[in-house]
């Protein structure tokens, strides 16, 4: 049966808790812990809207106000935070969509032609290579992209990610599972071209695959540091968190700043999130492991 | 055109495609021309920054090498001062102490949220799983920053929130040194990572309890099997797909970590907090010792893989 219908039959498989008191009791719970979870975005928001001595204050502002704007506009008046969330929306926009192409590409590649020669040796190749981690390759990429003179560009941050091999493996099984050979042969009898057929058929149909695998390589890429750190070399190439990383001082810490860089950082990653938020999560049930 | 792009979904058991198998490789890989037409891009990419680099690096790890002058080939003396290496026994042993910390009670709490945000009855899911992801998107940076002024010793919230709170149920309070103790700089990461991290192990989770068919509940409930005989019984064998692939996840996101620990603490104080990451980082791109780090980073990896094998294993084994 086709992995979207049966999700739709079984959508909160586990026993229902039905007592009134019970109920009550769990959404306590749930207030607490969202509390919790929010707390550290929360004094986030509100230390970038107060000044250096509020931030430390013994006794913490729980609702700065008035609000402070100096932190937000000093950020972008002393340190180059409007070229950072330049650099870093570019890389993002370009890397989710090279991986995006790549992976849906060979992922439908690999669901439609499991005859072809190869085909079961490339595809354990690549689910072989999802175990090695990047640090293993950091020095050879290093080295690469050195080779390439491509140190201190946006494509050293874009490339080397992009080729996912989680990324092949999650859209083979998507597709695999939710278009059946018919609908192929369909486009074909139609006069679809291959490439027809992927674009107009394959990918409408793989949409929540692609969001929730979109989503997770946006915030991988967004939020890295270490990479940014080992291949941006000047100012104006920056990216958010290498900017947000280097504003800490030696000797003081402009933590009003690194609080208003940290939030403007952060607002499109949760924008982002709760726009594409049920795309994502059921592309993630669509794509999860089975029993 | 069309008939060709027919004629290559039509299954095996068709006379011409058994035919065409009889024609040798060649002819079948000019059939099946799309499909590596399709694949190239991903595998050109993939060449170059994945297939190649694990190799480069298995070569490096034989050889001497600061990335300018050119590399010196030395056999296995990288190998051999690794395991004489005091820092990398005790960045090992940091990130299993860590891993120990923060991984039991961040996937409990998973499985706990994933249990309660599955609940039909449930009004608000989107935003409570919502609050619960948040954490996951915000910048690891960021985060390590906000926390370091939360764990602070003197000024930081949590310790003017336990103090806070020993005043009121009357206990007297010293100040925990979150980030200037070498005892406390691990629980304070491991504070740092269940918060971080509980919410992507949640929605994974959620995805395997919802992946579940929902008759067996069902036929469960007419047998009168209690809620609690039905979490043991049926949804956590159903969810055992789903653990393994957590703790792996788990297993290799601990050994690989940087980012936080790096802002955070830096490895601090001390080596107290020097995790495996923070150990191949700091030989790779401060010391560039790059032959020597190639060396640690393939040991390791082959470790974690074995280890995947093993849990793997074990699980098919406890299958049967």
């Amino acid at each position: 049966m086709p992995l979207l219908l049966r999700n739709k039959n079984s959508e909160g498989g586990s026993s229902e808790i039905s007592g009134a008191n019970e109920r009550l009791v769990l959404y306590l719970l749930l207030i607490v812990s969202a509390v919790a979870f929010l707390v550290p975005v929360y004094w986030l928001a509100t230390s970038a809207l107060k000044t250096q001595s509020e931030i430390f204050s013994s006794v913490p502002t729980l609702f700065p106000w008035p609000p402070r704007g100096e932190n937000l506009v000093a950020v972008f008046q002393q340190t180059m935070l409007f070229r950072a969330f330049f650099n870093t929306a570019l890389i993002a926009v370009i890397h989710v969509g090279l991986t995006l192409l790549l992976c849906s590409m060979a992922g439908m590649a690999f669901a439609r032609y499991p005859q072809a020669p190869g085909h079961r040796w490339l595809f354990a190749f690549v689910l072989g290579t999802m175990l090695i981690p990047q640090a293993v390759t950091m020095i050879p990429v290093f080295v690469v992209l050195t080779t390439l003179q491509l140190i201190n560009t946006y494509w050293a941050m874009i490339l080397p990610g992009a080729a996912s091999a989680f990324g092949i493996f999650w859209m083979r099984q998507y597709i695999a599972n939710n278009i059946p050979t018919d609908l192929y042969d369909a486009a074909a009898i139609d006069g679809a071209s291959e490439f027809d057929t992927y674009w107009r058929v394959v990918l409408p149909i793989a949409s929540p695959a692609l969001g929730a695998l979109g989503v997770l390589a946006l915030i991988a890429v967004w939020n890295n540091l270490m990479w940014a750190f080992i291949v941006i070399r000047t100012e104006n190439m920056n990216t958010m968190p290498l900017l947000i990383y280097l504003l800490q001082g030696e000797e003081r810490t402009p933590y009003g700043l690194i609080m208003a860089a940290g939030l403007i950082a952060t607002i499109p990653l949760v924008v982002a999130f709760l726009l594409f938020q049920r795309t994502f999560i059921s592309g993630l049930t669509a794509g999860a492991v089975k029993s | 055109m069309s008939t060709e792009a027919y004629s290559s979904t039509v299954p095996e058991t068709d006379p011409a495609v058994l035919a065409m198998s009889r024609q040798g490789l060649a002819a079948r890989i000019w059939h099946y021309r799309r499909f590596y037409l399709f694949i190239s891009p991903f595998f050109f990419l993939f060449a170059v920054f994945g297939l190649y680099p694990l190799v480069f690096s298995l070569y490096l790890s034989f050889v001497s090498w600061d990335g300018l002058t050119s590399p010196v080939w030395v056999g296995l003396e990288n190998f051999r001062t690794l395991l004489l290496d005091g820092l990398f026994y005790t960045s090992l042993w940091n990130t299993l102490v860590l891993g120990l910390l923060y991984v039991p009670p961040m996937l409990i709490l998973a499985f706990v949220f994933a249990l309660i945000l599955n609940q039909q009855w449930l009004k608000f899911r989107a935003a409570w799983r919502a609050a619960v992801f948040i954490p996951v998107i915000t910048p690891g940076v960021v985060i390590a920053i906000v926390f370091g002024l939360m764990f602070g010793t003197e000024l930081g919230l949590f310790n003017q929130m336990l103090s806070a709170v020993s005043a009121w149920i009357g206990l007297s309070f010293t100040n925990v040194p979150w980030l200037e103790s070498e005892f406390w700089s691990k629980p304070s990461l491991a504070i740092l990572l269940v918060w971080r991290w509980t919410g992507y192990n949640m929605v994974i989770m959620l995805a395997g309890l919802q992946g579940i068919d929902r008759t067996i509940y069902e036929a469960a409930r007419i047998d009168g099997a209690s809620r609690f005989r039905q979490l043991i019984h049926l949804t956590l064998p159903h969810m055992r797909p789903t653990f393994v692939f957590v703790t792996i996840m788990s297993l290799i996101g601990t050994v690989y970590l940087f980012d936080e620990v790096f802002v955070m603490t830096g490895g601090g104080p001390g080596v107290s907090s020097t995790t495996f990451g923070i150990f191949l980082f700091d030989e790779a791109f401060g010391n560039f010792r790059f032959g020597y780090a190639s060396a640690a980073a393939y040991t390791v990896a082959l470790a974690v893989f074995l280890l995947t094998l093993l849990i793997f294993r074990t699980n098919k084994a406890g299958d049967k």
